[in-house]
């Protein structure tokens, strides 16, 4: 199991470095940071003082090192869009993306499993193949289309929810929360909605699919045949053993979740990191993308890294040593 | 169509001014909190750490110049009561007296001394403000005098944007320079002079200002507090002002700008913004990037048959739903020295822009790569789309390359186009502004030509440009910017196609009063 565990550490680092080493060979493309540092009237001199002091004369190997090396000691760099540290923006940053992700990925989680299990159950049903149907359009509907749609019917027309932003947080110790005030709450509904309808479908058809092929199984029928209750059947067997591929695709999707906030945090004006990115992008910030490249990566990663070891702990017969594993 | 044109826009804006000022001299109405939102966060307070719109026009509202504009872009007085040239030699300005900064310090003579420093240093963004100046010298508390290399008659009016910081605060919080790769106290805290005093900074979330009591100047707005968000996406701001989220928004998307006076108890003010939109020309290249065949634009005759085959009509009527104005020049009728006798376009002529190119010898037309930003200017591709098709009519082929702005300016400096689109707002509201960035001969040393990407080089425009620069007298000096402007035109250094509007969405009840540099002014505002 440690072995296990450092083996899938030592990669990680290989992963993040390789991660780090694209994003740099690609700032190049995003444009030139000087245009958006300096207005309309700098000189040829302005723009190779900063050029200098910003290390951009460097080639990009060069920087990524500088970069590498501030990041082993904590320091990610001076954002050049809003002028402090990095990791500072970050921070008040996170608390908003980790909260919007939590919710999504939990509303996403609980609307999966359920109608996933109950559209196998009642495979014939009118409600059930309704479900199915508009489950289609959550999959194929763009995400910023689902969250002005929302936006105009919820906080344009019935007026019963905020159109954007987070609403009132409360700051403990260095986090923000909007959980405790009933704005923040309200302020989560939408672009929560948003972030996970998308997940909530793949799990709900995937719980869905799993459920049937499993209750066609032979120890399903014993189980009936034995004359256990069907809540007994469906949910002490059959749900159980659709679980596996379940946690992978929902670990998988709780890193989609934070990366593919990009998108929701513009429509509804979150101010989670996704945001901070794509302000990043236009400005050509590159410290800012850089450490947000980085701290997705970090984020995937670990999160392929619990995945692996809830694997463990729901099947049981990875647990058994099989010599060929070696 | 008729409701929705520059000049009712222009009149209704006037209205609501007048309005505001009446309901502000006779009785106070109640007092409110005001919620406005645009979709640029400034990206520093420092009044000297950046010389972009969103940082000087929101710090408008807190921080003060020695002059300000007024709604018409006049110069006024501000910190300073009045000012006099000191002959040939610079400029006098007698301070204010009793004017208090919002930490509680008096102003004085030594705050804009620092404040010159400041903003002249090296890692200032606003230096080029201070390019004549040789010397401050402080003559007595309230009286300062600006001692520049030669005259300069425009110098107050430029430095209307130069604001004055406090010497003590900013050096009891470290922050005696501007940084933009640095850590400063000064990037998201703010000591002003001005109507509104900041409260409260979340950078890219929300920050409040309320009004400062201990202000110089009448109180014309009845806010009591105001809090700005940014809002980056356009459907979610036009959302947030008519599900009352907001009061104001700037800018409203131009294709929503129909729908939203439609809508019950939203408003849009129109204005026209400074802005002129050009197409610039390879003036210099011996060849095209687009296929290296020999540049065509060398022959001003094909230059002029480009003007000719552009309808800037239509591009107004199908793509800016006829909110923007022609223009002539690369300033509007609104700027100082602009040219009264000059303001008329090429017609839009596309037989005479086929003749032109087949004495040119391009009766066959040819095929060349115009260069486009896609998120600069508004709805900037379509318009370029717009001329490739109208370029078509006369037997040119355009090759259009559109590209996010962060990508294009390094393209343009690096010579990599054929023709491209450029917008400019002189900030000191002077014609001499595009001619010294856009049209004087490109000259690192002398800092001249810096945006002038195609290279156009007239010996006579930079002959008279630094006289332009020093001429005292208004006659002499519009003379010459006449003159300067005739062989812009004659040459067809540029295209000018047309002045980008202003477009603010407010709620009813709420008036505003928009400038032409864009900046929205706090204390022009009055809430019902």
């Amino acid at each position: 199991m440690i072995a296990f565990v450092l083996r899938r550490v030592f990669q990680s680092i290989i992963v993040l470095l390789i991660v780090g080493l694209i994003a740099f060979l690609m700032f190049r493309y995003v444009g030139d940071p000087i245009e958006s540092l300096l207005g309309q009237e700098r000189t040829f001199e302005d723009i190779a003082n900063l050029r200098e002091r910003l290390g951009l004369n460097d080639p990009f190997i060069v920087q990524y090192f500088n970069f590498l090396l501030g990041a082993v000691q904590g320091q990610f760099g001076i954002s050049y869009r809003a002028g402090v540290p990095v990791s500072q923006l970050i921070a008040e940053r996170l608390p908003a993306t980790l909260e919007l992700a939590f919710v999504s990925g939990l509303f996403a989680l609980i609307g999966g499993v359920a109608l996933g299990v109950y559209t196998a159950l009642r495979r014939k049903g009118v409600i059930a193949t309704t479900i199915m149907t508009a489950s289609l359009i959550g999959v194929s509907l763009p995400t910023f289309l689902i969250g002005i749609a929302l936006i105009w019917v919820f906080a344009v027309e019935l007026q019963w929810l905020p159109s954007n932003g987070r609403g009132e947080v409360v700051a403990i110790g260095g986090w923000t929360t909007g959980f405790l005030t009933s704005s923040g709450r309200a302020s989560l509904i939408l672009p929560a909605i948003t972030l996970g309808l998308f997940q909530m479908t793949l799990i709900m058809r995937l719980v869905r699919s799993e459920m049937l092929e499993v209750l066609r199984t032979d120890y399903i029928k014993f189980a009936r045949a034995r004359g256990l209750s069907a809540r007994a059947v469906n949910f002490g067997h059959a749900l159980k053993n659709t679980l596996i591929p379940v946690i992978t695709i929902t670990g998988l999707q709780l890193g989609s979740i934070v990366a593919f906030a990009i998108i929701t945090e513009t429509v509804f004006q979150w101010p989670g990191v996704g945001l901070m990115f794509i302000n990043a992008i236009n400005f050509v910030d590159i410290p800012v993308m850089a450490t947000y490249l980085m701290l997705i990566a970090v984020f995937f990663v670990l999160v392929n890294l619990i995945v692996d070891l809830l694997y463990f702990a729901v099947d049981p017969r990875l647990r058994v040593e099989r010599p060929s594993s070696k | 169509m008729t409701a929705f044109s520059p000049r009712h826009g222009r009149y209704l804006a006037a209205s609501t001014l007048a309005l505001a000022v009446a309901l502000g001299a006779t009785q106070p109405v109640a007092a409110e909190t005001f919620r406005w939102a645009t979709t640029s966060d400034p990206n520093t307070l420092d009044p000297h750490a950046a010389s972009s719109a969103p940082v000087l026009g929101f710090l408008n509202n807190v921080y003060e110049g020695l002059v300000r504009r007024n709604q018409s872009m006049a110069v006024e007085p501000s910190l300073a009561v009045r000012w006099e040239a000191l002959g040939d030699e610079g400029w006098r300005f007698h301070l204010r007296e009793g004017v208090t900064f919002h930490n509680g310090a008096d102003f004085t003579a030594d705050d804009v001394l620092f404040s010159y420093e400041r903003a002249s240093g090296e890692t200032s963004d606003v230096r080029s403000w201070f390019a004549t100046v040789t010397d401050v010298q402080v003559v007595d508390d309230y009286t300062i005098d600006f001692l520049t290399s030669a005259p300069n008659p425009i110098f107050p009016g430029s430095i209307a944007n130069f604001m004055i910081m406090d010497r003590d605060w900013s050096e009891e919080n470290g922050a005696e320079t501007p940084a933009t790769d640095e850590e400063r106290y000064t990037t998201l805290n703010a000591n002003g002079t001005a109507a509104f005093q900041l409260v409260e900074r979340s950078p890219g979330v929300r920050t409040v200002l309320t009004p400062f009591d201990g202000w110089w100047g009448d109180v014309e707005h009845n806010i009591t507090e105001a809090i700005y968000t940014p809002i980056q996406s356009d459907a979610t701001m036009l959302a947030a002002l008519i599900a009352g989220d907001v009061d104001f928004i700037n800018p409203v998307p131009i294709q929503n700008v129909e729908r939203l006076q439609n809508t019950d108890g939203m408003n849009v003010i129109v204005g026209e913004e400074a802005r002129v939109m050009m197409l610039g020309f390879p003036h210099e290249a011996d060849a095209l990037t687009y296929d290296g065949s020999p540049n065509p634009f060398t022959d001003v005759r094909v230059r002029q048959a480009v003007y000719h085959a552009i309808n800037v009509d239509a591009i107004n009527q199908t793509i800016m739903r006829g909110a923007v104005e022609p223009v002539s020049q690369l300033v509007t009728p609104d700027m100082r020295g602009y040219s009264e006798g000059l303001s008329a376009r090429l017609d839009y002529d596309p037989d005479a822009a086929r003749a032109l190119l087949a004495e040119a010898g391009y009766a066959d037309g040819f095929t060349f790569s115009l260069m486009c930003p896609n998120d600069r200017y508004i709805n900037d591709a379509a318009v370029c789309q717009a001329v490739v098709g109208m370029l078509a009519q006369v037997g040119i082929t355009v090759d259009l390359v559109t590209m996010p702005v962060a990508n294009y300016w390094p393209e343009l400096r690096a010579d990599n186009f054929d023709m491209y689109l450029l917008g400019w707002s002189p900030g000191t509201f002077d014609a001499e502004h595009p001619i010294r960035f856009l049209v004087s001969t490109p000259n690192e040393e002398r800092r001249l030509g810096s945006w002038n990407f195609g290279g156009f080089s007239n010996a006579r425009v930079d002959e008279l440009l630094p006289q332009v620069q020093s001429e005292v007298d208004e006659g002499v000096r519009q003379g010459m910017l006449d003159e300067i402007t005739g062989i812009m035109q004659d040459e067809v250094a540029y295209v000018p196609l047309y002045s980008q509007p202003i477009l603010w969405g407010v709620r009813d009840g709420v008036s505003v009063s928009p400038r032409s540099d864009n900046f929205f002014i706090l204390r022009w505002v009055s809430v019902e």
